[in-house]
């Protein structure tokens, strides 16, 4: 180990006591060393120079042994202290004033006086007088005038030292306190500045990351459109799915002139404008604009079918979904506009109806010959059948409109589904519509061994609405209440006006539906547990062609039931004008 | 028939479908008309029109070759054929409302399955007939 080294290791601020009275065993040992040398310093007291070592070894092993600094620190200056008086008998045992090992007094002396606390100067002065003064007081009086003088000369001036040593250690200890402190302060804002770094650094690793994934995700869509604007329809976001959908890159269309109604098919826009100018007297339609963004500006997201075109004149079908853009404070700045290609969907729409168009045909042939040479059969007065072959007859006849009412279903099933929804709309008298279900249905229920009631209030009470199509309504609850009602039981249609409504309420006390199936009644081809338990016919589409009815109409269907108990379903249909679905279609002969 | 002395209502009746056809057939019949041709195609159902003087053609509207709003079409636009009163029967009820074009085409219109006596019956109201006794 290098003395540098060595040297390294001592704290400067506050050594250790040993530390400190290394300089006094080094300078006594080289002290004791000069004694020995034969004809050197005479040794005048055996006794006195033995005192004086090992006062100073004791201080020695006191600085080393006695943890001060555990201990009161104060306490520490019994060892300077003490080996101030062993220097004070090694200078009586080598000569008392003629000594040359006085000079080690300054060295415990510097260590007294450097101490923290002002009483440690009068001790240094008080061991240094004490050590100077006493040959004077041992030898019974001076050699000379000189002597005294020096006697007392000295520890003033030893005094005068003492003061300016401690004082200026006071002041480094201030200094160096501070000093720490700041280096502490210091340390506290770099570890400040460093955590504030990381957390910087992990911020930064965090907006990468939800970066590239907004960019895949935005690569991602390539099936749809997604063009951002402004307030005033100016293109500023466009991405790979708008490339894709209308051939333009981003850079092509984001240069500050492009208009997202650029992109659009310019009838349908006027179409849209007079529509909303028909319903909204304000809505100016100069501002084209406007027809994009109406919904959205009132506050509501826009779902809506438009035609896209492209630069190079090919139209897309797309649904356009509309929705406010907003800043980091809620204020909207512009709109998004995803659009989804509507070609394939349309399409296989189309052809969907044109499937249940030939299948409708395809099976209504023959059964139109079926019934046709049924009835034939039945009203040939030429040859009557029996009884019998007219009881064959009625249940083929049976059959073949059971399978008729089910193409009719299902061609009903596809027009609702394709919203194309006729409604002929007329004045319909409820108390009618009603009593002609109850009346056809009579027969079934005398079969069943159901009894059928009709509860209808003399006053008439019409609504506006297609009498088939609420018959048919009609018929479908009071057909299913007859199929769920044991033998014995009962099946009431009731009609009464509620408030602003009509309610027609079919109730059986039939075998119920369980709670848990009620929200999935009106499901295309659902059936009720209780349905399949019971072996009690049907697909499944009555009710949902019901809903999809008195929905068309402006009403609702209330379903309540327990298992065992029986069902109450109930039309409810407002007393006003309802708005047909789609425009009304012309009256169809059906044969009877 | 009732109106003894004039001819006889002279009908024309078209369905590519053998057994409906037979069913239109008979039931023509019942109604006391002449049928001058019962055929399988609207080409045909055409020309039997316009050979003689036919007063109804019952007309299927999903035909082979020319369709039945063709032919209902054709036989408006000849100023000889153009006062033949037109019956138009299909099996799709979407063929009938979505084309639109039925309504203004045709006197009238039927659905299949329809019922020969209501067939019957709606030959005699167009014609003017009165039911055999």
């Amino acid at each position: 180990m290098t003395i540098d080294r060595w040297l390294s290791r001592i704290p400067i601020d506050s050594p250790s006591a040993f530390m400190k009275q290394v300089p006094t065993i080094v300078g006594f040992a080289f002290a004791a060393a000069i004694a020995a040398v034969p004809n050197g310093v005479p040794i005048t007291d055996g006794a006195e120079f033995v005192a004086g070592i090992v006062l100073v070894v004791i201080a020695s092993v006191l600085s080393f042994a006695v943890p001060w600094r555990r201990l009161n620190p104060e306490w520490v200056v019994v060892v300077p202290t003490l080996s101030l008086l062993a220097v004070g008998l090694l200078r009586l045992a080598t000569g008392s004033s003629a000594s040359p090992f006085v000079v080690l007094t300054l060295l415990p002396f510097v260590w007294i006086a450097s101490e923290e606390g002002r009483i440690n100067i009068l001790i240094a002065s008080l061991g240094t007088f004490i050590v100077l003064l006493a040959p004077l007081l041992v030898d019974g009086g001076a050699r000379s005038a000189g002597d005294v003088v020096r006697a007392f000369f000295s520890p003033v001036i030893y005094l005068i030292v003492a003061v300016v040593i401690n004082e200026i250690a006071h002041r480094m200890r201030i200094q160096l306190q501070k000093a720490h402190e700041a280096a502490q302060q210091q340390e506290t804002l770099l570890a400040q500045a460093v955590a504030a770094q990381d957390e910087l650094v992990l911020n930064e690793a965090r907006l990468k990351t939800a970066n590239r994934l907004i960019q895949s995700i935005w690569n991602a869509v390539t099936e749809q459109s997604v063009i951002g604007t402004d307030l005033d329809g100016l293109i500023d976001v466009w991405n790979p799915g708008a490339e894709k959908m209308l051939g333009l890159t981003e850079k092509q269309v984001v240069d500050g002139k492009h208009h997202v109604i650029d992109f659009h098919l310019p009838e349908e826009i006027d179409q849209r404008l007079q529509a909303m100018d028909a319903r909204f007297t304000t809505v100016s339609s100069i501002e084209s604009f406007s027809a994009l963004v109406d919904t959205v500006r009132a506050g509501s997201a826009d779902v809506r079918d438009w035609t896209y075109v492209r630069p190079d004149g090919k139209r897309v079908a797309v649904q356009v979904a509309a929705t406010p853009r907003l800043d980091e404070n809620g204020h909207r700045v512009g709109f998004i506009f995803v659009a989804t290609d509507m070609t394939q969907a349309r399409e296989f729409a189309r052809l969907k109806d044109e499937f249940v168009g030939l299948i409708s045909h395809e099976l209504r042939t023959p059964l139109s010959s079926i019934l046709g040479y049924l009835e034939l059969m039945r009203d040939d007065e030429e040859s009557p059948l029996s009884d019998e072959q007219l009881q064959y007859l009625g249940v083929a006849e049976r059959n073949a409109h059971r399978l008729l009412r089910l193409v009719g279903d299902l061609l009903f099933t596809a027009q609702v589904e394709s919203g194309r929804f006729p409604l002929d709309i007329t004045d319909v008298e409820l108390g009618g519509v009603v009593s002609a279900s109850v009346e056809s249905a009579t027969p079934v229920a005398a079969n069943a061994g159901v009894t059928l009631v009709r509860d209808v209030p003399e006053k008439p009470l019409v609504v506006r609405g297609d009498t088939l199509r609420l018959g048919q309504a009609v018929d479908n609850l009071v057909s299913n209440a007859l199929k769920f009602t044991p033998s014995g039981g009962t099946v009431t249609v009731s009609l009464r006006a509620e408030g602003d409504h009509a309610v027609i309420a079919v109730a059986d006390t039939g075998i119920g539906i369980p709670a848990v199936e009620l929200s999935q009644l009106s499901q295309r081809f659902f059936r009720a547990s209780t349905a399949t338990r019971n072996a009690v016919p049907g697909v499944g589409l009555g009710l949902t062609i019901t809903k999809a009815i008195v929905t068309a109409h402006g009403g609702r269907l209330d379903i309540a039931s327990e298992e065992g108990v029986g069902t109450s379903i109930s039309i409810v249909l407002p007393v006003e004008t309802p708005q047909p679905v789609t425009e009304a279609i012309p009256r169809v002969e059906v044969a009877p | 028939m009732s109106d003894a002395g004039s001819r006889g209502k002279r009908v024309v009746i078209a369905d590519d479908d053998d057994d409906i056809r037979g069913l239109m057939t008979i039931a023509a019949n019942r109604a006391g008309v002449d049928i001058v041709a019962a055929v399988d195609n609207g080409r045909a159902a055409l020309d039997a029109v316009r050979s003689g003087d036919v007063d109804l053609a019952v007309l299927d509207i999903s035909m082979p070759g020319l369709n039945g709003i063709e032919v209902a079409e054709a036989i408006r636009a000849d100023e000889q054929t153009k006062g033949t009163l037109i019956l138009m029967v299909s099996a799709s009820v979407q063929l009938l409302t979505t084309h639109g074009v039925v309504a203004d085409r045709s006197d009238s219109f039927i659905v299949k399955p329809f019922s020969p006596r209501v067939l019957s019956t709606r030959i005699r109201e167009m014609l003017d007939l009165e039911a055999p006794a």
